[in-house]
């Protein structure tokens, strides 16, 4: 029904048109009625197939009628010999044929088709697949015949290889072709099964599939299909979980947890936590208590549970892959303790790469880059370019894959604030990977981030300065549990929402954003905040920011460096 | 001077005028979709909810309240069909337009439809309906009759196709009866899972090509469950917002080198705001598509411009529009594709339930 062209037409031709239509709706209705009729008396005889036959090449989305004929068959199959069966069914699929080529993308003929195959006495599977081979001439991405074809696969001799074989081929006609390139992906971890390896497939066979793809996208550079396979065939392994830092807070009872990669408690790792040797239990949930994986646990410690004096806490995560612990030594006088891992974090964004792995990555991406010398306007080619370089070196490539993410914005204006994005995302990890967060500070200022990423990762700063950026955002500075001094001045803050949670900020300044609203102030209702700096927005001029900010914040002593009397 | 581009206006006045229609009389090519009359109605009335003028048809609104629950086959005295419960499509089966006449007399082969009792609970939400005579237990009980083995589910309980769309229709059914009990929540996740693909995005099933419309089923169902991130970790989520990004074209796309296509203005757009990065579209260029697709005479939108305007991609481009902040149109609850106004009735209504509950 969709995709009609629009054709003019004269009265006369619409007239006629009329007239014809109506005398087809009144053959469709009777059928219709003939075919309930019969099922409902239970005539499972030719004339039903006749009558069910005319409706259902003309309206094949009509399940209930596939399923009166799927009837016949059944009650057919009990009452013919074998000879007969296989005559009627042989039959049946030139009729499905017939049926497909007047709509190829009809559910219920395909799903009809397979029932045949699946019942009639001996199925002709070479048949099915030469019919796959013809309808998938007429439109290669038909992904009914494909998922059709799978089906056939699935229940004859074909064999893997052949069906890879058969993508071969397929791809060599014509590169573009996604349908194979994903049949393939399905089909070579199959074939040449390598568990220790990301894609699952052996390395020598990978080097031949790098060539063929290679082959697909210096043909035609703009084609996506090749490149998201080898983006795949390019993927990197899972890297180990491990402790990245903990908090042990003891004036809100909270213990805080971050891993280095992100997981699902307690269903993909368990965290235990022992207190001079006996188990405390814990009741962890993730900082914006959704139910998912995440880098960031906290739980509150049991009100029964005192923890007093000197003593040791011992925290052990435990997974099928890993397992570590870290321990912290809690003194009686203290308030809070902590711990980081001492590696952490200067590999956190990288996957280790064997030797092997560094030369076949770097030959991939002299040959992209020779690639990207002829076109040098080409998204995919700067895509897989930046992610070639952050897999291999991201500190040494920094000014190339910032100065491709900003030749992206501009050749590809669809998606210039997700490329913004990423450039925000890979310059902080940068600067992470980088920084000795053990100082508990961190500054990020005048880097152009539209977005502040990783926080989860960043629980124990005290410090944050995330100034003249392009921030719209705080959404995400909540992750950073024990923050107590947020600078944010010069960017294009509107909202507060973030801070409501942050039980230890006093300090932060906020000038020079776009906070409009006097309401968004209630978002710091909760935060021990002593000063405050908001001057230069918008809402400075319209109220009277002075007492409302002294009517929420009780303890406020210093409002845009002036004291409070 | 040079002629002025065509104006790109939104046609509101038409859109409403075109879904009035589409309840009322409908054109010769769409007899094949008789069987489905519901998910028809479904679209226009959405489809005015959106243009915020359901008050064009209030006149109606009793009868066709009335004309819903008429297509909902409910329980015999013995509870003996609790299996085929839910809703049809149509009465084209021939049962009797009056519940009680037609739980009376039975006829046989009779049974709901996943698609059409997602739709039909929809639509009567839209309308204002409390769902009151809904028969929710029935209902469950026809649902979990459609699951498969897989953990995927099938539309009919007689049998048919089986894939992630149905998927969809059974996780808007549990969230509106406020209850996950017709589906077996292990299995329908595995499901999805194992129908992630190699570039990121879902296909219909395990196995099978990446496509926008499974997408959008698979990740709408997994935010209504409310397991969407404990199912697809961060870097998976990354990928599939890629590949879903890179969709855009002018409009979108609904699977890589195919032409763009007003209905998945919805599909990815939809996608992509629930995974919270639709602002990083190009969104004056999906407006002038969309734009483009509409048909400035009868109303509606078209698949493609210059093309036959038709009642799903009328609708879907009303969706897309809205997505986009259009003036004038009802904000979109992008999972359950419906405004978000008649989500906060079913918000209501929820409370209500387990108040008494």
């Amino acid at each position: 029904m969709h995709g009609r062209l629009k054709v003019k037409s004269t009265e006369e031709q619409k007239e006629a048109k009329r007239i014809e239509q109506e005398k087809k709706l009144k053959l469709y209705t009777a059928a219709t009625e003939e075919a309930f009729r019969k099922r409902k008396d239970g005539e499972y005889d030719d004339e039903a197939l006749k009558v069910s036959g005319e409706i259902l090449y003309r309206n094949s989305d009509f399940s209930t009628m596939w399923n009166f004929r799927k009837e016949i068959f059944l009650h057919m199959n009990d009452n013919k010999n074998e000879d007969e069966l296989q005559e009627l069914f042989d039959s049946e699929l030139d009729f499905l044929e017939a049926c497909l080529k007047y709509n190829p993308k009809s559910y219920g003929t395909w799903h009809h088709r397979c029932f045949v195959l699946d019942t009639m006495p001996r199925p002709d599977w070479e048949k099915e697949l030469k019919l796959c081979n013809l309808f998938l001439q007429y439109d290669e991405r038909n992904f009914h015949c494909w998922d059709y074809r799978r089906f056939i696969v699935k229940r004859s001799q074909v064999t893997p290889e052949a069906e890879l074989e058969f993508t071969t081929n397929k791809i060599s006609s014509n590169f573009s072709n996604y349908s194979s390139w994903h049949y393939r992906s399905k089909l070579l971890p199959f074939i040449h099964p390598d568990p220790s390896s990301p894609a699952g497939v052996k390395e020598d066979i990978l080097l031949q599939e790098y060539e063929m793809v290679q082959n697909a996208f210096f043909t035609d550079p703009d084609d996506q299909s090749a490149w998201f396979y080898y983006r795949w065939l390019l993927g990197r392994g899972k890297k180990t979980v491990g402790i990245n830092c903990v908090c042990c807070d003891k004036i809100h009872s909270k213990i805080i947890v971050s891993t280095t990669e992100p997981v699902l408690v307690p269903d993909t790792v368990e965290l235990k936590v022992e207190v001079d040797g006996s188990h405390m239990p814990m009741t962890w949930r993730t900082a914006s208590n959704n139910i998912g994986y995440s880098n960031l646990w906290i739980s509150d410690i049991p009100e029964d549970f005192k923890i007093s004096g000197s003593c040791t806490l011992t925290l052990t995560l435990g997974g099928s892959s890993t397992s570590c612990s870290c321990e912290l030594l809690l003194q009686d006088d203290s308030t809070e303790e902590c711990y980081f891992h001492k590696d952490t974090p200067a590999i956190w964004f990288r996957s280790e790469l064997s030797a092997a792995a560094t030369t076949t990555l770097k030959r991939e991406l002299d040959s992209v880059k020779e690639l990207h010398e002829m076109e040098p306007e080409n998204k995919w080619v700067l895509l897989t370019s930046i992610s070639l370089m952050k897999s291999l070196d991201s500190h040494s490539y920094e000014d190339t894959i910032m100065d491709e993410l900003k030749t992206l914005e501009t050749i590809d204006s669809h998606r210039t604030s997700y490329y913004r994005d990423l450039r925000s995302k890979y310059l902080t990890e940068n600067i992470l990977e980088r920084t000795d967060l053990s100082k508990r500070c961190l500054r990020l200022r005048d880097v152009g981030l539209t977005v502040f990423y990783h926080a989860k990762l960043l629980p124990l700063l005290v410090e944050l300065d995330l100034s003249n950026n392009r921030l719209t955002s705080l959404r995400d500075v909540r992750h950073i549990y024990c923050l107590q001094r947020l600078c944010v001045d010069d960017n294009q803050i509107s909202k507060l929402q973030g801070l409501e949670s942050i039980v230890h900020l006093k300090e932060i300044s906020i000038r020079n954003n776009e906070i409009k609203r006097e309401e968004e102030f209630q978002f710091l209702r909760k935060c021990p905040l002593v000063v405050v700096n908001i001057a230069g927005n918008p809402v400075c001029d319209s109220v009277n920011v002075n007492s409302v900010l002294r009517n929420i914040l009780t303890g406020l002593k210093k409002i845009d460096d002036i004291k409070i009397s | 001077m040079s002629a002025p581009a065509p104006a790109q206006e939104f046609l509101k006045d038409k859109h409403v005028k075109f879904f009035k229609r589409c309840l009322q009389v409908l054109p010769p090519q769409y007899s094949s979709l008789d069987t489905s009359r519901m998910t028809i109605a479904f679209f226009a009335l959405s489809g005015l909810d959106i243009l915020d003028s359901l008050s064009e048809i209030e006149a109606d609104r009793d009868n066709i309240i009335n004309w819903i629950y008429s297509l909902q086959l409910l329980p015999d005295k013995q509870e003996t069909n609790l299996d085929q419960c839910g809703f049809r499509g149509s009465s084209t089966l021939g049962n009797s337009s009056d519940p009680d006449k037609a739980r009376k007399a039975p006829i046989p082969h009779d049974s709901g439809h996943i698609a059409m009792t997602y739709t039909a609970l929809a639509s009567l939400l839209i309308l204002g309906d409390d769902l009151s005579r809904a028969n929710k237990t029935s209902i469950l009980a026809g649902l979990r009759k459609l699951q498969l083995q897989d953990g995927s589910f099938c539309p009919v309980p007689a049998g048919s196709e089986n894939d992630m769309r149905f998927v969809y229709c059974a996780s808007c059914i549990s969230y509106i009866l406020d209850d996950w009990a017709g589906i077996d929540m292990p299995r329908v996740l595995d499901y999805i899972q194992k129908s992630l693909s190699y570039d990121g995005a879902i296909g219909q099933g395990p196995g099978l090509e990446s496509h926008g419309g499974s997408t959008f089923c698979a990740i709408a169902s997994l935010f209504l469950m409310n397991q969407l991130e404990k199912i697809i970790p961060r870097k998976q989520l990354d990928r599939l917002q890629r590949w879903c990004i890179l969709r855009q074209e002018s409009g979108f796309q609904g699977r890589p080198n195919k032409p763009v296509d007003t209905c998945y203005s919805f599909w990815v757009g939809a996608t992509l705001e629930i995974l919270g990065i639709y602002d990083k579209t190009d969104f004056h260029c999906n407006r002038s598509f969309v734009l483009q697709t509409q048909d400035d005479i009868v109303g509606g939108f078209a698949k493609w411009p210059g093309h036959t305007p038709d009642a799903l991609h009328a609708y879907f481009g009303v969706c897309g529009l809205s997505l986009l902040g259009e003036p004038g149109l009802k904000t979109l609850h992008p999972a359950l594709n419906m405004t978000q106004r008649s989500v906060d009735h079913l918000e209501t209504l929820h409370r209500k339930w387990r108040g008494q509950s």
